[in-house]
């Protein structure tokens, strides 16, 4: 009993005892506050990144990709244990590019992208689609139709494409109506074959003038519709005024670009179509949002002479969890064809890998954060145990055990560890939810922002509190507070009582 | 009290300090017995062994040789958890110094022997009965007054008669005190000697008291002179209440 008296006395009144309590709770809050951000970094790129990719790819090898998607649709259909398991499919058709625009200083840009044959329809029931649109933001039936707005721009540029050509066909016929001079040459042929004379043969005056040329008909054509990627169409910059990093756009809405790519079969030849931008993409992973275009499946098809031919198909399961044994039920399916089948992990495996290990070895360091407090707590114990030499000696002539003497350090080891642990989550909990009003803080304090968003993908710091790290972290810091205590203990313990009335 | 065996008898006890490779004969064959109810006092000169001998009695030191009986039954050879108890609940300690606790309070420093002496459990049943107890162990020694005080705020008094309180919590046989008037002044050293007296005569409580200041030596029964480790001789002092026959040495 009188163990936890004294242990808790000795916690009430001893100083050095907070400093112990601090270490450890400076410590377990660092631990807490940078595993959560290394877990919402890695928890946000996950979603981020699965939120572009579809649960299950099948996909073909090469840039011809593979015949009849909507067959194999139909094929996994069929089998019952599929079907049960996948919830909704999509062909695409996925090759590079290069889209060519009109800057807003008339200038033709030039880059090469990923163009991607989409049925907007099928791909936003895949997921990860319609809810990245800048315009047609989380419809069910997103699609490449060109805005009323945009239509009537482009009419009107029609009328004067129209009225411009009208005019040059005009000018044409008054040159036409104009009595031609004969030409004559004087000069003998030669070299010239027989049968070509005439054409240099002196024209007579009265025949009949050349027929003025064909109206050109004017043929109505509205391109089909693209969605960009937004840093395709955007660039960023830093606004010489504000210093903030802002958007400046290159393609708006309604612009027409040119994408410029390779037919397939034997001979490549390359292939172009102009289309009309109506909508952007912006999933906030500038992987995809550089480098993306969105275009409708069949046009891509027919521009690279593909008919049903597509590159891979997306797959959304049900219950994600069952991505392996679909990828298996695929393999079987599709044995005897050259496709890859994979989960969404697996594509993005070791990137996914990457963080993991990072996530691990900083754990490592900074559980020697910890480390370090027990030392903290050795040193300090040790001065509280010669501080204490005396009480320790007199709760010995009163008939206090070696044992007993132990368990009061082990137990006030134990207290600091878990009040220290306690403390320390608090702080590390309010961190964390906070972490963005605390690095703007910090911001302000030292005038230079400590997270960049234009670095990463993401505009905030992300964090994502995880339960069982967290029990880990306090379990660890309190262990470590006690083993540290022991040696402290010990040395309480063993003393001689008598000497240790005589400590002065 | 005139039984056959002391209470309390120590045959032969020898102990030898080692300090920086000088050999310290402190005790060279002490034999002392205790009767029961007795009120003896060790007196010597400081260096003499009187402390070391104490703290032998109360089995807080084990002897280099000789043996120590508490009625008849070894106990200096005992293993360390029964030696433990004996010092909880048959011997009481007094000290120069007090050596109270500077982190409890009085009631709380006179409850320590029993909070040792109980586990939680049985503890929460007698809290109750544990706590007056003590309140009236302080009651004895003048102290209900000072419950809620810390040691540093008592005076050297206070302090040994809070001391006293906690030795006696437990209802010890035997009460060892080392100079407890050594550190106190004269009507302060009187008042705790008065004490000590009165619990001698009222409730039979035997005490080894050791000093070295002689004047004391007329509250006691008996005096034994310690001289370079050994007993000098059995020296008795009339005293009113004087208890005819020690137990014979």
């Amino acid at each position: 009993m009188y163990q936890f008296v004294l242990c808790w006395r000795y916690l009430r009144t001893r100083y050095l005892a907070f400093a112990c309590i601090i270490s450890v709770m400076l410590g377990v809050a660092t631990l807490i506050v940078v595993n959560s951000v290394m877990n919402g970094f890695s928890t946000k790129l996950r979603t981020l990144l699965h939120s572009v990719l579809s649960d299950v790819v099948i996909e073909g090898h090469s840039m011809e990709g593979f015949y009849d998607p909507v067959g194999k649709i139909e094929r996994i259909r069929k089998d019952p244990k599929l079907d049960a398991q996948i919830e909704s499919m999509a062909v695409t058709l996925e090759t590079f590019a290069m889209v060519q625009y009109q800057k807003a200083n008339k200038e033709f840009a030039t880059r090469p992208v990923r163009v991607i044959g989409i049925e907007p329809k099928a791909r936003t029931q895949v997921g990860g689609f319609s809810e990245h649109l800048a315009r047609q933001k989380s419809k069910t039936d997103p699609n490449f139709d060109i805005p009323d707005e945009i239509r009537l721009r482009w009419d009107k540029a029609e009328e004067s494409w129209k009225a411009f050509r009208e005019f040059e066909h005009r000018e044409a016929v008054k040159k036409a109506e104009q009595p031609v001079k004969p030409v004559s040459i004087e000069q003998p042929l030669i070299g010239v074959p027989d049968e070509m004379k005439h054409i240099f043969a002196k024209k007579d005056a009265n025949a009949p003038s050349i027929p003025p040329p064909a109206p050109v008909p004017h043929v109505k054509r509205m391109p089909p519709g693209a969605i960009v990627g937004h840093l395709v169409a955007h660039f960023k910059y830093r606004d010489p005024n504000t210093k903030e990093i802002t958007d400046g756009c290159d393609i708006h809405p309604g612009d027409s670009i040119v994408i410029t790519t390779v037919t397939t079969g034997e001979s490549l030849k390359p292939v172009y179509d102009s289309f009309v931008v109506v909508d952007y993409f912006k999933s906030d992973m500038s992987e995809y949002d550089a480098n993306c275009v969105f275009v409708p499946l069949e046009h891509l098809q027919t521009l690279r002479g593909m008919n049903n031919r597509a590159s891979s198909i997306l797959i959304k399961l049900k219950d994600y969890r069952q991505a392996k044994s679909v990828v298996d039920g695929l393999a079987e399916l599709f044995k005897h064809e050259q496709l890859g089948i994979h989960t969404w992990e697996e594509k993005q495996g070791p990137l996914l890998r990457a963080i993991e290990i990072e996530k691990g070895i900083l754990n490592v360091l900074l559980f020697m954060i910890i480390a370090v407090a027990g030392f903290g707590i050795l040193a300090i114990f040790s001065m509280i145990v010669s501080e204490k030499t005396r009480d320790i000696g007199i709760l010995k002539a009163l008939g206090a055990s070696s044992g007993g003497i132990m368990t009061i350090f082990l137990t006030y080891g134990l207290l600091l560890g878990v009040v220290g642990a306690l403390f320390g989550t608090i702080l590390g909990l309010s961190i964390t939810w906070n972490i963005n009003g605390v690095e703007a803080f910090i911001a302000r304090l030292t005038g230079s922002h400590v997270f960049q968003g234009d670095v990463y993908y993401f505009k905030e710091i992300p964090t994502d509190v995880s339960t069982s790290a967290v029990l880990l972290v306090n379990l660890g810091a309190v262990a470590i507070a006690t083993v540290f205590s022991i040696l402290p203990a010990l040395r309480a313990a063993m003393l001689h009582p008598v000497q240790a009335l005589r400590y002065e | 009290m005139h039984g056959t065996t002391p209470l309390l008898s120590a045959l032969n006890l020898r102990k030898t300090y080692v300090k920086f490779a000088n050999k310290i004969e402190v005790l060279r064959g002490v034999d002392i017995d205790v009767a029961e109810g007795e009120f003896l006092s060790v007196i010597g000169n400081s260096g003499s062994g009187k402390s070391t001998m104490l703290h032998l009695l109360g089995t807080l030191d084990k002897p280099d040789d000789g043996c120590i009986h508490l009625e008849g039954r070894r106990i200096d050879n005992l293993p360390a958890a029964d030696r433990d108890q004996l010092r909880n609940r048959t011997f009481g300690f007094i000290f120069q110094f007090y050596h109270l606790l500077p982190e409890l309070t009085t009631l709380e420093n006179v409850m320590t022997p029993a909070m040792i002496t109980h586990s939680m459990w049985s503890w929460w049943l007698k809290r109750g009965a544990i706590r007056k107890a003590a309140l009236e162990m302080l009651d004895r020694v003048g102290l209900s007054h000072r419950l809620k005080h810390r040691p540093q705020e008592l005076s050297g008094g206070e302090m040994q008669r809070a001391a006293i309180a906690r030795a006696l919590i437990n209802r010890p046989r035997v009460l060892l005190a080392d100079e407890p008037t050594g550190n106190l002044d004269a009507a302060n050293g009187q008042h705790v000697m008065r004490l000590l007296r009165d619990l001698n005569q009222q409730e039979g409580l035997t005490i080894v008291m050791v000093t070295h200041n002689l004047e004391l030596v007329h509250h006691t029964d008996r005096v034994v002179r310690l001289v370079d480790g050994r007993v000098e001789s059995p020296e008795k002092i009339a005293m009113p209440t004087f208890a005819a026959a020690g137990a014979g040495t």
